[in-house]
């Protein structure tokens, strides 16, 4: 029995965050350093080898490294241990991330659970009338939100980066889906229903989330000096609202997000998050989000589709670096032709964009992402994104 | 104008390295050639001095008096505007609006766009406070560094 069977089997056995860089190579700084230009390349105008690819690795990171998605989640630092792995093995980015998709709303109220094969989840609303909004939702002081369940967890991750990784240490702070989360607070029907009969509840709830968002990212950027912010429209898309609904419950939002953010020292990268399907309403964050020296826009899906890279490079390369998009469901399909035209079709359309462009996928790469179709996606990465060859 | 600057602005514009005569050319430009932003008894002024762009926020309350609240600066330079997005509550010297809004921004041959209080009647840009000396100071970090 070898060393790393049996640290492995006290990770998963006990659940003891001990030694996971015990368990990993030292990362091949040669492959480090040139992943480091290329990442670069898109925010400083120094091209350098190829259109870099951003499959938005979580949970696969682990189950590849032949952890659980379980793993992922409840030992962040095992979680971004893995992320930096799987990143050198594909040739993906030279930074970590670990996150999920509701933080801060322990931190309001809601009791979080542990699944086998999903995030963080709450165990329910726990408010359902709108007058609690004011009576119930009570955004917390910092000190609170510094000592809170989620800080955590992502300080449980980037502490471990900064002590084992710190090459590949670009602190983050998630607001993530502003109004997804907001409406988890009180049940995402109930929250929609709201949009209509109890709109001013529903802006308030909407704000109180925000606000203790940002003072999470105040924490981060306190202290590590600044802090990079991942911000999404998920919930609000145009499957579920109007393109005017999007815009007030959260581009607006959004806008105050990180706006308020850069006052507390956050920034300045931003990442803007659009999952979902955005076909009409992504007019509306074009003239609305703010945009900082170093920003990524995102966009997943226009209708069933992904978001066509030629129109999110017409209409956002101006204002930020553009990140195309492959329809994550064909990481699971055992077709890897597949991946790799969508690649190559997206990234054909958007790789001359003026501010930059990363190949990316519509949402996180699937928790079983099948190896052989990630390959696809950097091979059509090298194939027709090496810089110089059009 | 007499320019006033109190020990406690004096010790902070000393630590972001400026001078207190290029701040008070600052305000003596500003107020001579009628170019500043005016928000309730505070003024924001801005002059390129050398390499970096440097900005005085006063209180003119005092007649013929300028106190300095905060003097800061950033090495980028400041290009064309944007965007405009909603009025600001800054106005011009004589009164016209001020809007939030974005401008391109050059540094290191780099042109990416940031946030900015924009005169949309002539395109003059400033930069508040909270920008200059986090967002913008991280920003062109970073592209000395040549990373992201």
């Amino acid at each position: 029995m070898n060393n790393h069977y049996i640290l492995s089997i006290v990770v998963r056995g006990k659940g003891i965050s001990m030694g996971y860089e015990e368990m990993f190579p030292p990362i091949d700084k040669k492959w480090h350093s040139n992943a480091n230009k290329r990442f670069a390349s898109s925010f400083v105008d120094k091209q350098h080898d190829r259109i870099d690819v951003d499959s938005i690795i979580l949970s696969n990171a682990c189950v590849v490294c032949g952890y659980t998605i379980r793993d992922f989640y409840t030992k962040p630092d095992l979680g971004i241990a893995c992320v930096a792995w799987a990143s050198e093995m594909y040739d993906l980015l030279p930074v970590t991330h670990w996150f999920f998709s509701l933080p801060w709303i322990n931190e309001l109220g809601s009791t979080m659970q542990y699944k086998e094969t999903l995030p963080p989840i709450s165990t329910g609303p726990v408010i359902s009338e709108p007058e609690e909004v004011d009576t119930k939702i009570n955004v917390p002081d910092k000190e609170t939100i510094k000592n809170g369940w989620s800080t955590k967890q992502f300080m449980t991750a980037y502490d471990y980066v900064a002590k084992n990784l710190p090459e590949t240490l670009v602190p983050i702070s998630y607001g993530f889906d502003l109004v997804g989360a907001a409406a988890d607070l009180v049940g995402v029907e109930n929250f929609i229903m709201w949009t209509f009969t109890e709109p001013e509840a529903a802006h308030k709830l909407v704000r109180k989330y925000v606000d203790t968002s940002i003072l999470g990212a105040e924490v981060m950027a306190d202290k590590f000096g600044s802090a990079m912010l991942t911000v999404g429209s998920v919930l609000a898309n145009n499957d579920i609202f109007d393109d005017n609904a999007v815009e007030e419950y959260s581009v607006k939002s959004m806008y105050y997000y990180v706006s308020n953010c850069f006052k507390r020292g956050a920034g300045p990268q931003v990442f803007y998050h659009l999952c979902g399907n955005h076909q009409t309403d992504y007019t509306r964050f074009k003239e609305n989000l703010l945009w900082s020296p170093f920003t990524v826009m995102h966009i997943g899906y226009s209708g069933r589709n992904a978001f066509p890279a030629a129109v999110l490079k017409e209409t956002f390369q101006d204002k930020a670096t553009v990140m195309v998009s492959v329809d994550t469901k064909l990481l699971i399909d055992p077709d890897p032709s597949k991946v790799y035209n969508n690649s190559r079709d997206q990234l054909l359309a958007g790789r001359d964009a003026k501010k930059g462009c990363i190949l990316g996928t519509c949402c996180e790469c699937p928790m079983y992402t099948i190896p052989g179709q990630m390959r696809a996606l950097v091979k059509a990465a090298r194939d027709f994104g090496t810089y110089g060859t059009w | 104008m007499q320019v006033t600057i109190p020990g406690d602005v004096k010790e902070l514009v000393a630590k972001r390295g400026l001078k207190e005569s290029d701040i008070v050319d600052v305000v003596n430009t500003a107020e001579k050639e009628k170019k500043y932003l005016k928000k309730g008894n505070d003024a924001l002024a801005k002059k390129r001095i050398g390499d970096i762009m440097v900005y005085v926020m006063c209180d003119l309350s005092g007649k013929g008096t300028a106190v300095v609240k905060t003097a800061y600066s950033h090495k980028m330079n400041l290009g064309k505007v944007v965007n405009l997005m909603s009025e600001s509550e800054w106005k011009t010297a004589d009164g016209k609006p001020v809007s939030d809004g974005h401008i391109e921004v050059e540094y290191m041959t780099v042109r990416r766009n940031a946030p900015a209080l924009v005169v949309p009647e002539t395109g003059d840009a400033f930069l508040e406070e909270y920008l200059a000396v986090k967002t913008i100071a991280a920003a062109e970090g970073l592209f000395e560094k040549k990373r992201a």
